[in-house]
């Protein structure tokens, strides 16, 4: 079966799949040998027996079936295993595993897991003692032996560390453990890079006491690592390195991440074909690429493929220095004014406090800057002028601009980048032939290549520059009569740098050009800082204690209990358990401690050259999978399915088809029905008693009056309603429903926008519970009519009231009534369809009180006051029902008092207006604008 | 549970002649007397004291206008008239017997004293014995023709012996209208095969007597459990699971084969009779010989 990956914990049962010819046999005897007879009617027998002829044996996919179950179940028997594993051969008196588990190996550090697993399972399988030592532990880590439990506790207590291995050391303890143990196997998980010391380290481990290595690495460390992330002039350069000798080419992607950990740059790094090394530049902004915090590789989960950066690769420190003192009374005129105008968006800025050179040259130094900007300073005080050369060899950049006290002071060889001439010329004065020169095509050789040359440019005054043999190499940019404008030079490791203007718009408008600010960038990028400054300067010599590590598997990770703080020092520092990588300091700043530095290099590991016998394995998963269960599974879904099939054929599914198939379309139908009908039963179910008067009531528009229980008051009522139903439906557009009578304590109200409520103090006081149900409906936007029917009926004096006018008192005493007012004349309500001054009804006389309107305004004279909101409530003594009401041939009912006619007809047009302002609301009022808006149209 | 059913061994004939003969002198001379064919029937040796077709004279008689029969001229020499000379009528009554050879027939179940072939033989040699004793002719279709002996049970029983093999369904289109026959069988056959079988005899008007011997665990079909039945005569099989649920549907089968079959006789005006094997041979003899000389009225009619 070397074809399949399977094998068998019990091969000797499989002998038990030679019974499967007996089985096949025991099959077709049963059912058991029936009983023979001759019978001569038999062709009268084979028309009975015709439909239910019972087979002599069992179909011969039955029989498949069954011998199929039971070769399954042989199977299981046998304990089969997919993919089996390799055991390794039972040698040696004790088991050694060396595992690394540096940062190397945290990307597959599972796997090395199970591997190890699996050989301590061998060994506790074979029992004996297992020796387990991590390379990247503590020296004092206990190493064993231990029995094979033990040794996977300590297996699964062990993590990746973000630290190189140290062999040597740990090989040793192994090697003085094993010594109690000869003879026994030793196992190495290696994770293939090579390091200082192995071949000694595999010499101490192997040569005594060992019988056996077993070699488990992978070909060629998969791991890749970033060396360089260097802030350059125009980008971030990354420097990244995997294993040498690979000879496909890899891709891999570095993302630069801010201290909050966005993501907020890319760049793709290519290694060729057998190339172990890739760069490549991530081009961002300068202002962005401050925020860098940390550069990590994607997909590689180790602490070598994330650097973490500090303040060096950040934002230059650019000291400035003037001589000039009036400066603050003219900003413009201040020599630093453009300069640092200019630098601020990418620099930080370091002035000094004291104007005095001696002084402010040492202050700036102090800070370490990347760049010094001296803004027409003359001459340099001896006693500083050295230290400010040191700074410039070791790598500082000066900047100096030309001024009336460069020019006077004379030549300095040091600290500027050509000899000048004393004093300095003027183009275009008034003696001069020569008019102001403008700026040419910068150099090739220049930092300022690439930029585009100010052609707006122009200078009148420069100091000039020695015509020496490498003046052209020097300079950096030109004046159209081949002048130079800017010079430079390397001095040391420094940069000397000069403008020959003046750092204000005196000498030339170069310094107000968008020029100026793209060079002095320019040469800010090309300064380094000079070291990290420290804001506490004691602290520099001190510790740095851990802030933010590293941690295996490459994320950020706040310091471990075992970190240590760490004292920067001359020279590299080691990357220990100690102190692992990462950045060290505080919030005010942070020292990068990074794993790899740019001279790694991941060279593999070989195998070491030993006479023992050697085996060497793959890291791998256990991928054995014991197929017991399956097989025992497919076995018993064969038995069901057998039983089926006996069912079958027994006819138990077919011997009531009829009734079986109404069970199933029944069981079917129920489930439908529960299914589509419960939604269908749900909707049903919805309706209420009333519903029918509820729809009744919303489909047409209709008004209500209140059946107050009084017969005579309510037939008025119904019929006034009636009759303005009717003058409503002649005269406007709308046609309303009969109206409706409504008890208020029990009928909903909100179906009707107006509700006419005749007072009547023989009625029944209304409950509270109504009362509050009236006020509700006044809230929620309904109007109330209140008619006390009394104009003429008052008693006599001022505070008497009839007896109606006591009962709308005592109602309205339980109601949240607004501020009220006789309609005034330009209220909506004589406006909204008929123009009337006043509403009379039976009776005449009584003002209709409204809602009061006190924030409308009417300020233009219009025929109407604005406003909003419809009035919740209108009270009347005028008898508007006994006006309207008509019977049945529209004859009116009850006289006008007095007896005229016309006042029906206002009454009814009162009537009308009232249903128009409670349908329409304010709307008349807005149509007041209308000339208005025609007129504007018109124009 | 023991076996029901098994074949027999065929009889031997001579065995069966003994108590064929023995059954025969139970039963009173045959003597046919049908009035339906009293014209046509006469039996054997005694004349029928009629004219008719026959060897010896009967009568002369005076010519008349139209007569077909052959004018005795020496006679009519002797005066003035012309005489016909009748002959006595004396052509025998000829019954044909036929006992089914067929395998099926060696068949005897447990409850059953012989086997069919031996009841059937049994039967139709009684038969034999009987109408020779009467003097009637007797035949046997494929082995005999008509004749006429005393000892003519004895002459069918060594014709029988000696007879190579014997054709499952004669031919019996050579037997000619007024003849009775007398088939023993158990018409196990599908009704339609039989009845297309006997057919011939109908459409020459023979007289047809049948006689059913039947096994008593043919129609009761006795069998229960897990069965394989075999069929003796072709030799299919068929198993039954669970046989006693057949009993009740093969019953009405093989009674609707009978009584379709007897139904068949009884309107063609044959006798369909019965006779088990556990009962006596003699009641079907009593009830062949009842229907045989028996009248039109109750002829055909099945005698269980």
């Amino acid at each position: 079966m070397s074809w399949l990956p399977l094998s068998f914990g019990a091969p000797v049962v499989l002998w038990g799949l030679l019974a499967l010819p007996v089985i096949w046999w025991l099959l077709r005897l049963t059912p058991p040998r029936p009983q023979t007879e001759v019978f001569p009617p038999l062709r009268i027998l084979a028309r009975v027996l015709r439909r239910e002829e019972t087979p002599q044996q069992s179909p011969w996919w039955l029989t498949l079936l069954r011998l199929l179950m039971a070769a399954l179940v042989v199977m299981a028997l046998a304990e089969p295993v997919f993919n089996p594993r390799e055991k390794l051969p039972a040698e040696g008196a004790a088991l050694a595993l060396v595992i690394d588990n540096g940062w190397a190996s945290a990307a597959d550090w599972s796997k090395r897991v199970a591997t190890a697993e699996r050989l301590i399972a061998d060994a506790g399988s074979n029992g004996v003692p297992v020796v387990i030592a991590f390379t990247a532990e503590k020296s004092n880590a206990e190493i064993g032996p231990f029995d094979a439990s033990a040794a996977l506790d300590h297996l699964r207590a062990a993590k990746p560390r973000p630290v190189p291995t140290d062999r040597p050391a740990v090989y040793a303890r192994v090697a003085a453990a094993l010594e109690r143990l000869p003879g026994a196997s030793v196992a190495v998980l290696a994770d293939g890079l090579a390091a200082k010391g192995d071949d000694a380290a595999f010499k101490t481990l192997l040569e005594k006491n060992a019988t056996r290595l077993v070699w488990a690495t992978s070909d060629r460390p998969s791991v890749t690592g970033l060396i360089g992330a260097d802030n350059q002039v125009d980008g971030f350069a990354l420097t990244a390195i995997r294993a040498p000798g690979d000879p496909a080419p890899a891709q891999v992607t570095a993302g630069a991440f801010d201290d909050k950990g966005r993501r907020i740059a890319d760049a793709t790094l290519t290694f060729a074909p057998g190339e172990a090394t890739a760069t490549a530049t991530m081009a961002v902004p300068f202002e962005l690429r401050n925020d860098f915090a940390s550069i990590a590789l994607d997909g590689e989960h180790q602490a070598g493929a994330v650097r973490v950066l500090d303040e060096s690769s950040k934002r230059r420190r650019v000291g400035l220095l003037s001589q000039a003192e009036a400066d603050q009374a003219q900003p413009l005129l201040s020599p630093l004014y453009y300069i640092r105008r200019a630098l601020q968006p990418f620099a930080d800025l370091v002035e000094p406090s004291s104007a005095d050179l001696a002084d402010a040259i040492p202050q700036l130094l102090d800070q370490k800057p990347a760049m010094i900007v001296m803004a027409d300073v003359g001459t340099i005080p001896q006693q500083v002028k050295q230290r400010l050369v040191d700074w410039v060899d070791k790598g500082g950049t000066l900047v100096r601009f030309a001024g009336p006290r460069l020019a006077a002071a004379g030549n300095d060889d040091d600290l500027l980048p050509v000899r000048l001439r004393s004093g300095e010329r003027a183009l275009g004065g008034a003696l001069s032939w020569t008019t102001p020169q403008a700026v040419t095509e910068f150099p090739k050789n220049g930092p300022f290549a690439d930029l585009s040359p100010p052609s707006e440019v122009t200078v009148s005054r420069q100091v000039l520059a020695e015509p020496t043999p490498d003046i052209v190499e020097r300079t950096w940019a030109t004046l159209a009569d081949g002048t130079p404008l800017v010079t430079g030079m390397k001095k040391d490791k420094g940069t000397l740098v000069l403008f020959h203007v003046t750092p204000e718009a005196t000498w030339s408008n170069l310094p107000i050009s968008g020029s100026f600010v793209e060079m002095l960038r320019r040469v800010v990028q090309l300064s380094r800082n000079q070291g990290a400054a420290i804001a506490n300067a004691e602290a520099t010599a001190a510790s740095l204690a851990p802030y933010r590590m590293i941690g295996a598997d490459g994320m950020l990770t706040p310091p471990s209990p075992d970190a240590r703080p760490l004292v920067p020092g001359s020279g590299p520092l080691p990357v220990t358990l100690e102190n692992p990588p990462g950045l060290y300091g505080s919030e005010t700043g942070v020292f990068a401690h990074n794993l790899l530095n740019a001279s790694s290099t991941f060279a593999p590991l070989a195998r070491p050259q030993v006479s023992l016998p050697v085996t060497a394995i793959p890291y791998a998963f256990d991928e054995s999978e014991n197929l017991k269960g399956p097989l025992v599974a497919i076995a018993l879904l064969l038995m069901v399915l057998d039983t089926l099939a006996v069912f079958w054929m027994g006819g138990l599914l077919t011997r009531r088809p009829r009734r079986n198939a109404a069970a199933a379309a029944a069981a079917v139908l129920v489930v439908l029905g529960g299914l589509v009908g419960h939604a269908d039963l749900a909707r049903a179910d919805d309706s209420k008693p009333g519903d029918a008067q509820a729809i009744e009531d919303i489909s047409k528009t209709r008004m209500a009056y209140v059946i107050t229980g009084e017969p005579g008051v309510d037939s008025i009522s119904r019929a006034g309603l009636e009759g303005l139903t009717r003058f409503l439906i002649e005269k406007t557009a709308l046609e309303p429903g009969p109206p409706a009578g409504v008890d208020i304590a029990k009928d909903e109200l909100s179906f009707f926008p107006l509700i006419y409520w005749p007072i009547d103090a023989s009625a029944p006081m209304p409950s509270q519970a109504a009362i509050a149900r009236i006020d509700a409906y006044m809230q929620q936007g309904g109007t109330v009519l209140f008619d006390t029917r009394d104009q003429f009926s008052n008693g006599i004096g001022a505070g008497s009231a009839s007896p109606a006018t006591e009962r709308l008192r005592d109602i309205l005493g339980n109601l949240n009534v607004p501020p009220l007012e006789p309609v005034p004349s330009d209220h909506v309500l004589t406006k909204s369809f008929f123009i009337l001054p006043e509403f009379p009804g039976r009776f005449n006389g009584s003002p209709l009180w409204v809602e009061a309107s006190l924030d409308a305004s009417n300020t233009e004279n219009r025929p109407v006051r604005t406003g909003d909101g419809v009035s919740p409530i209108m009270i009347t003594a005028n008898d508007f029902a006994g006006a309207w009401a008509v019977d049945e041939n529209g004859d009116p009912m009850l006289p006008t008092v007095p007896p005229d006619p016309m006042q029906r007809v206002y009454a009814l047009r009162a009537g009308v207006n009232i249903m128009m302002y409670m349908l329409t609301g304010n709307y008349k009022s807005d149509q007041v604008h209308v000339p208005v808006l025609l007129e504007r149209l018109g124009q | 549970m023991g076996r029901i059913g098994e074949v027999q061994a065929p009889v031997a004939t001579r065995d069966a002649l003994a108590r064929g003969r023995l059954r025969a002198s139970l039963v009173p001379d045959l003597l046919v007397e049908a009035r339906r064919i009293v014209n046509t029937v006469i039996a054997g040796w005694h004349g029928r004291r009629k004219r008719g077709i026959g060897e010896n004279f009967w009568q002369f008689r005076p010519y008349v206008e139209g007569d077909s029969s052959r004018i005795d001229w020496r006679r009519s020499a002797r005066d003035d008239h012309i005489y016909v000379r009748d002959r006595e009528w004396e052509a025998a009554h000829t019954v044909w017997l036929w006992a089914d050879p067929s395998p099926s027939m060696l068949y005897k179940s447990a409850g059953a004293a012989v086997s069919k072939e031996s009841r059937a033989l049994v039967l139709s040699l009684a038969l034999a014995e009987l109408l020779s004793r009467s003097g009637e002719r007797i035949a046997w279709p494929g082995l005999a023709d008509p004749f006429t002996a005393r000892n003519g049970a004895e002459r069918i029983a060594a014709q029988l012996s000696h007879a190579a093999a014997l054709p499952a369904k004669p031919d019996l289109s050579a037997i000619r209208r007024f003849c009775d026959i007398v088939l023993v069988s158990d018409f196990l056959d599908p009704v339609e095969e039989t009845t297309a079988w006997l057919d011939v005899l109908a459409r020459h008007g023979v007289r047809a007597h049948l006689i059913e011997v039947a096994d008593p665990a043919e129609e009761t079909f006795p069998y229960a459990g897990r069965t394989e039945f075999t069929d003796p005569e072709t030799g299919d099989k068929l198993t039954a699971g669970r046989a006693e649920t057949l009993a009740e549907e093969y019953r009405l089968l093989y009674r609707a084969r009978r009584e379709e079959l007897a139904a068949w006789c009884k309107r063609l005006g044959w006798s369909y009779t019965v006779n088990h094997t556990d009962r006596l041979a003699s009641e079907a003899l009593v009830g062949v010989h009842l229907a045989m000389t028996a009248d039109g009225t109750n002829l055909g009619k099945a005698v269980a």
